[in-house]
């Protein structure tokens, strides 16, 4: 039996948490920004192994600056959390400690990934280098532009909230 | 003649290159010369060429020539109103016209329906027992509201555990997302604790939504839907939770952590049960 998941894509204004998902589930990038209302609902079919697939419903939830604002039932029953960060922009990044122990709290300590997007608009030794002086954690670096490392990350949620593993 | 042989053989180590260069030239310009007399030879060389020019061409034209075609169709619409509704009339006409012909005859079968013995004396007894005249009965039965969808949804996550549709719509595990996230919005917003979203209205749909402790169950109806029918689909919502949500959905539908001496529901006997509840409902 498929099973559903419910994944959250959090992050402040303007990292590409939008672009991300279309990527993954269109497979295009659009250049015009949009500002997400509220919250968008896709959903994608993943296949983990043979013969086994998982449906991600994927909320993609307006972005902002202060985790706390962000509504309680939105979060609610959530199976894993995407927290995307700009490696561009240091301001999604600087403060997030406090903002990943706030989503932890938040969402009972679902299984996270912590993503760095944008990896297009910087050299990847300059952000690898800038991310470790700061002790910034992160598990994928990424690019909605060029695609690079979307599905390998969305595969890697998919695995971590299976219960049929 | 000894002295010209050597002019000779001074010219040929002089422009020995040269001659080579010039014939070589010469070979070039005899395969061009052949290309461009030969037609296919030429096409092979040209096509190519012709084709990619036309799919740049071709995919430039929403952002190179779609603003001028649009102002200039929007002019051309402003400029000459009537030649357009002659031209659209005949086709929305026959549109309303075989959507009328489909609602009469739907409304005609259920009226011969109605004026058969058994049906007529019912609603004759039905008057005479309520408020309502024969004539208001039998209008009531004709456009009676129809159940076309119901979702089975946890409450909090909003994923879909089960369903029942009349005719497959949009993907319903993202209606149902964002059935939730309305619901869960709407309810945020008045924070009113201990109350919830009951009815979303849209054109000739009402989604009427009864939430329980960890589900809720969304049913999308069409038609005219009062106080009656509110309470008769409720009834039947009821009905369904009884029978089925006494035991923990969760345990039911998760089956890898079932416990052993918990009774085994799989999905597919909720979607059945469901149809069963709802695919004759009269509400």
């Amino acid at each position: 039996m498929q099973e559903s998941k419910k994944i959250v894509i959090l992050g402040h204004f303007g990292v590409g948490k939008t672009s991300l998902i279309r990527r993954f589930v269109e497979n295009s990038f659009s250049d015009k920004y949009k500002v997400t209302i509220g919250v968008h609902i896709s959903k994608k079919v993943v296949t983990i192994k043979a013969n086994q697939t998982i449906s991600l419903i994927l909320w993609d939830i307006e972005g902002t600056d202060d985790i706390n604002a962000i509504r309680e039932g939105y979060l609610l029953g959530t199976h894993g959390v995407f927290f995307v960060f700009d490696v561009s922009r240091p301001s999604t990044f600087q403060n997030i400690a406090e903002d990943l122990d706030l989503t932890s709290k938040k969402t009972n300590k679902t299984p996270t990934l912590i993503i760095g997007n944008k990896m297009d608009l910087a050299n990847k030794k300059d952000v690898e280098q800038l991310l470790a002086e700061n002790k910034i954690p992160y598990d994928f670096l990424m690019s909605a532009k060029t695609g690079d490392n979307v599905d390998e990350a969305f595969l890697k949620i998919a695995e971590l909230v299976n219960t049929n593993a | 003649m000894e002295d010209i042989n050597r002019i000779e053989a001074i010219k040929n180590i002089l422009f020995d290159k040269d001659l080579e260069y010039i014939e070589d030239l010469a070979k070039r310009i005899h395969l061009l010369e052949e290309i461009l007399n030969n037609d296919e030879a030429l096409t092979k060389k040209i096509d190519p060429l012709v084709a990619n020019q036309l799919l740049e061409f071709t995919e430039k034209i929403p952002t190179n020539l779609g603003p001028t075609i649009t102002a200039t169709l929007k002019e051309q619409i402003k400029n000459q109103k009537d030649d357009v509704v002659d031209a659209i009339f005949p086709i929305l006409g026959k549109m309303i016209k075989k959507y009328v012909a489909q609602e009469i005859r739907l409304v005609t079968e259920k009226i011969d329906d109605q004026f058969n013995f058994v049906s007529r004396w019912k609603i004759k007894m039905k008057a005479l027992f309520s408020s309502k005249k024969e004539k208001e009965l039998l209008l009531q039965q004709l456009v009676s509201p129809t159940v076309e969808q119901v979702l089975l949804i946890e409450k909090d996550s909003g994923i879909l555990k089960a369903s029942y549709t009349k005719a497959k719509s949009i993907d319903e595990e993202m209606v149902s997302g964002m059935l939730t996230a309305i619901k869960s919005f709407v309810e945020d917003a008045f924070n009113k604790k201990g109350q919830s979203l009951e009815l979303i209205e849209y054109e000739l749909y009402q989604i009427v939504i009864q939430s329980f402790v960890t589900h809720y169950i969304a049913v999308v109806v069409s038609g005219p839907f009062g106080v009656n029918s509110k309470n008769k689909l409720q009834d039947l919502i009821f009905d369904f939770y009884n029978r089925f949500m006494a035991i923990n959905v969760d345990l039911v539908i998760d089956l890898p952590t079932l416990a052993n001496n918990t009774k085994k529901v799989t999905k597919a006997t909720i979607e059945k049960e469901l149809q069963n509840s709802f695919r004759d409902a009269r509400i």
